[in-house]
């Protein structure tokens, strides 16, 4: 880890998430005061990253951009951003705006506040958000669009519903999987007999996020990503939240559902019946990979390379569910320590008690030396104790980790540029079972 | 004083006239008529979209340069185009050198508190870290918008810093909001090469003329051959191949040359690039302070444009009657290869979008094969295209639209409902509008796929043939997505949100 630079960094800037996470809402309409390249940087960087998807409704290119110059330098953007705002609304058809500001119009000091506020003061459905690139990573873009969506566009007021709740904690495109995994843990949420309001997916509406202060609880599938959204939620509409790690396979659905069902007051009795049958399907699937799984020897060590979310779910689901041996996990997002903490938490109470290592590095190059620290050179001789057989699951990035320890590998973390990624998720009971099938295919992929 | 001698190119706007936003006509681009305030009067738009800048073309050349760090200097977001770029790094230097390899770039990631005190320490701290952890020739140090907009002095840190690092340090400035044609990119990189690789060694002119860097001795058969990155090996291959057959050895450069070995660029007998847009900063540089003369007509795509291309470098070689020979070989096999294709692209409409020299090149191509241009859009327009558009003009019966835009998805969307072509020709993430419209869609560059010499019509030819065979698969999306735009908007002018001097042009 560098303290004066980033290597490859897994994100981009904060203003990257928020356009991503804009373009994921029902209708979602970014408009960027920024200099023209900065949509452009953004879709390169899901090209190469988000797992084959660029975009959506309104992404990549498509994205409305004041196109800042040097003159607006000078004299200051204002005018060219009410220009903008008017214009788009004439051209593009959404249900929603949203003003992300960059690094240049932060820097001149636009006032982009009162500008929007005056739009939706003629009822245009508008939000904006401070989304500079110097702020931080695609993760905190995130962050501040829900922020503002929860302040400025949700309805104020209104009646909470018991059994009602939000979901979020994953971000578009930087999250490759990030539909797949949110339809997944609706899915489970919707078999507890909630009503569940996801932001992100196809059945979502903008109606249904207009009323989603109705819901009596947020839960947010992360210990990272959507925090302070969460916060400033409660604090605007009362609703209190649950962070919860990502649950990935059936190990850590199962904690997810016990834990969500206590909180959201579903009876344990409904909690355990819908674990059960969930299990049941399972095992179902998993128990006729018995023969191969034993007599392939697939049990393997692993190093596992990811954001905040993954590093410790998958961690956690290869040495809990799989019997893998993790030894070690990276963590690439750079974190506050007691973020840090949270997930270093989540690891010392695993069930198999595995002793897993994760440190925090964001730079991909150096992961190889954590690794030697943690397995030191088996000596010489022909007796050799060594890193192996061994899987690394990371991003696209790690595969050369994997080829200088010559072990097979599978892109789950941004960035993603070797496979091609829709409705696939590896969250829930489903999710594990995709995880299953991926890595070992990868591993009898010359079979 | 040259431009070189500055401490950054200037911008395009500036040197080259050339603009952005222009609705216009083939006939008006190629006559004289209509065309001045484009060129000295650029339009503006007051609805955008947004699009590149200079730094994503600058990236994806220097990326490709082994043994060499890119650092971009900026915020954390600057630069992470390079994922998907760094595709065609590892594409590149495995069909190059026969070795998969990721590139190395690295980001300042100047946060708030760089923003208010500066960044130029962390610049200099990075350096220092970069050439002990990576031991490169070369870190090319780019700065992006922040350092720009708060007055970071990136060649002052370098000059500091140059003497303490064994990396040699070449600072390219890509401060997006500066200018408009990301063409400046192509300026920004050489201007990097030049100032800091090809110049301890300038030499003043001797008796017989300029000399190559110190010491070299000139290479009488060799030529340059320019690549900032538009061609895939696949095509530096069949140009190599048709100037080997006139007994000429190939330099190519910029891409996937080792920053050591550059210095042999100033030893050859001519320099010959492949598209103006890319090339005329460096080579006038060359041609001024080596005494390597240039050619900078002519895209090699096409068939009539690929023999205009190789008659002009026989020219200079004295090979003429060869270069005759070889061309109509060349064309006879070709176009008895061609004639399975042809009738299912006869008539048919199409529509093409890219920088503006590659656009009109694959233009001429597409009416060779039998296809009738519906439409065309540049991403900018300077007067090195003049030529092209009149050879467009002459070869056409029907005046037809030609959309002076950075990309613009919207102009576009309302201009393909209207013209309703029956295939669309676009550049990397610019083929979704006509995709999602339901037209046939190819891209029309793509470091994997050929494109240039005879070759590269034989596969762009067989490449849309297969395309429109089956069709399918964007009428499908077509029924089932829709873009954007409020129905209002395709009733509209495509280009009544440009503003020229005295008022709209619509």
């Amino acid at each position: 880890m560098s303290d004066n630079f980033i290597e490859r960094a897994r994100y981009t800037c904060a203003q990257g998430g928020a356009a991503a996470t804009v373009t994921a809402l029902p209708g979602g309409i970014p408009i960027l005061h920024s200099p023209s390249g900065c949509a452009g940087n953004f879709a390169w960087t899901q090209n190469g990253g988000s797992g084959l998807q660029v975009g959506g409704y309104c992404g990549t290119l498509a994205i409305p951009s004041t196109s800042i110059q040097e003159r607006d330098v000078v004299f200051g953007g204002d005018e060219r951003l009410r220009e903008q705002v008017e214009s788009t609304i004439k051209v593009m058809d959404g249900r929603i705006y949203a003003v992300l500001t960059s690094c240049v119009s932060e820097v001149i000091g636009d006032d982009i506040k009162s500008i929007v506020a005056d739009f939706r003061g003629q009822g245009v459905p508008i939000i904006g958000a401070e989304t500079a690139g110097f702020k931080g990573n695609s993760y905190k873009g995130y962050d501040l669009v829900l922020q503002s969506l929860f302040s400025d566009f949700l309805e104020q007021g209104v009646a909470k519903k018991k059994k009602r709740v939000n979901l979020w904690g994953v971000v578009p495109s930087f999250d490759p999987f990030w539909r797949g995994n949110l339809e997944e843990v609706r899915r489970l949420l919707e078999a507890l007999g909630l009503e569940v309001n996801s932001f992100f997916l196809d059945v979502d509406t903008i109606e249904g996020i207009r009323q989603s202060a109705s819901a009596s609880l947020n839960i947010v599938i992360s210990h990272s990503y959507g925090l302070e959204a969460a916060g400033v939620f409660e604090a605007v509409h009362g609703t209190p939240y649950v962070s919860l790690p990502l649950p990935v396979g059936a190990s850590a659905t199962e904690s997810f559902l016990r834990a969500v069902g206590k909180k959201a007051g579903v009876r344990s009795t409904q909690t355990e019946a819908v674990i059960k049958s969930e299990k049941k399907r399972y095992y179902h699937y998993l128990e006729p990979l018995t023969d191969c799984f034993n007599d392939l020897d697939l049990q393997r060590y692993a190093v596992v390379v990811g954001d905040s979310n993954y590093a410790v779910a998958l961690t956690k689901f290869l040495a809990d569910d799989l019997g893998w041996l993790p030894e070690l996990a990276v963590c690439t997002d750079p974190l506050q320590i007691h973020e840090q903490d949270r997930l270093q938490e989540q690891l010392k109470h695993l069930e198999s008690r595995y002793p897993v290592k994760l440190v925090f590095e964001s730079d991909g190059s150096q992961v190889i030396h954590h690794l030697r620290e943690k397995w030191p050179s088996a000596g010489s001789g022909r007796y050799q104790n060594v890193f192996g057989p061994a899987f690394v699951i990371g991003s696209s990035l790690d595969r050369e980790l994997a080829l200088e320890i010559g072990a097979p590998h599978l892109s789950v973390s941004f960035p993603v540029a070797n496979r091609a990624i829709l409705d696939r998720g590896y969250t829930g009971f489903r999710g594990g079972l995709r995880l299953i099938e991926d890595l070992i295919g990868a591993i009898v992929a010359g079979r | 004083m040259s431009y070189i001698d500055l401490k950054s190119a200037p911008k395009r706007e500036d040197r080259l006239k050339a603009c952005i936003a222009h609705g216009s006509t083939i006939c008006e681009m190629a006559g004289a008529k209509g065309k001045k305030s484009c060129l000295q009067n650029d339009g503006d738009r007051s609805f955008t979209q947004g699009s590149i800048c200079l730094l994503l073309p600058a990236l994806a050349m220097l990326n490709t340069l082994p043994d060499n760090v890119v650092l971009v200097h900026s915020a954390i977001g600057c630069g992470s185009c390079t994922h998907s770029q760094n595709a065609n790094v590892r594409f590149g230097s495995s069909v190059r050198q026969g070795k998969v390899k990721d590139g190395v770039w690295l980001s300042t990631a100047m946060n708030e508190v760089d923003v208010i005190s500066g960044g130029e320490e962390k610049l200099e701290q990075a350096i220092i870290e970069a050439d002990r952890r990576y031991k490169p020739f070369s870190i090319t140090v780019v700065a992006a918008c922040v350092p720009g907009i708060i007055g970071d002095d990136i060649d002052g840190v370098i000059q500091r810093i140059q003497p303490e690092v064994n990396a040699r340090l070449l600072p390219v400035h890509c401060e997006g909001f500066k200018t408009k044609i990301w063409a400046t990119a192509y300026d920004a990189v050489y201007h990097g090469i030049g100032r800091t690789l090809l110049r301890e060694g300038e030499q003043a002119a001797t008796g017989d003329g300029l000399s190559p860097f110190k010491g070299l001795e000139r290479l009488p058969n060799t030529v340059n051959l320019m690549n900032v990155s538009s061609m895939g090996r696949v095509d530096e291959l069949e140009l190599e191949r048709l100037l080997k057959t006139l007994g000429l050895d190939v330099n190519i450069f910029p891409v996937f040359t080792h920053p050591d070995s550059m210095v042999k660029a100033t030893q050859a007998a001519l320099s010959i690039s492949t598209c103006p847009t890319h090339d005329d900063y460096f080579l006038s540089y060359l041609e001024e302070r080596f005494g390597v003369p240039a050619l900078i007509r002519h895209m090699p795509i096409g068939i009539e444009n690929t023999g205009l291309w190789l008659r002009d470098v026989a020219a200079r070689f004295g090979f003429e009657e060869q270069a005759e020979q070889i061309i109509a070989r060349e064309e006879q096999e070709l176009n008895d290869a061609l004639a399975i294709f042809r009738p299912l692209f006869e008539g048919k409409k199409v529509f093409i979008s890219a920088g503006e020299f590659r656009a009109l090149a694959t233009a001429r191509l597409l009416e060779e094969l039998g296809f009738q241009v519906a439409g065309i859009r540049s991403f900018h327009h300077d007067e090195f295209a003049e030529v092209e558009y009149q050879k467009l003009a002459n070869s056409s019966t029907e005046d037809y639209v030609i959309d002076i835009a950075n990309v613009q998805p919207f102009e576009e969307a309302n201009l393909l409902k209207k013209l309703k072509p029956d295939l669309f020709l676009g550049h990397a993430n610019g083929n979704g509008t006509a995709a999602k419209l339901g037209i046939p869609t190819h891209v029309i560059y793509h470091t994997a796929l050929s494109y240039i010499g005879y070759k590269g019509v034989y596969e762009i030819a067989r490449r849309l043939h297969r395309q429109l065979k089956n069709p399918i698969y964007n009428r499908k999306l077509s029924d089932n997505v829709r873009l954007p735009y409020r129905d209002e908007w395709y009733g509209a002018s495509p280009f009544a949100y440009i503003n020229t001097q005295g008022g709209t042009a619509a």
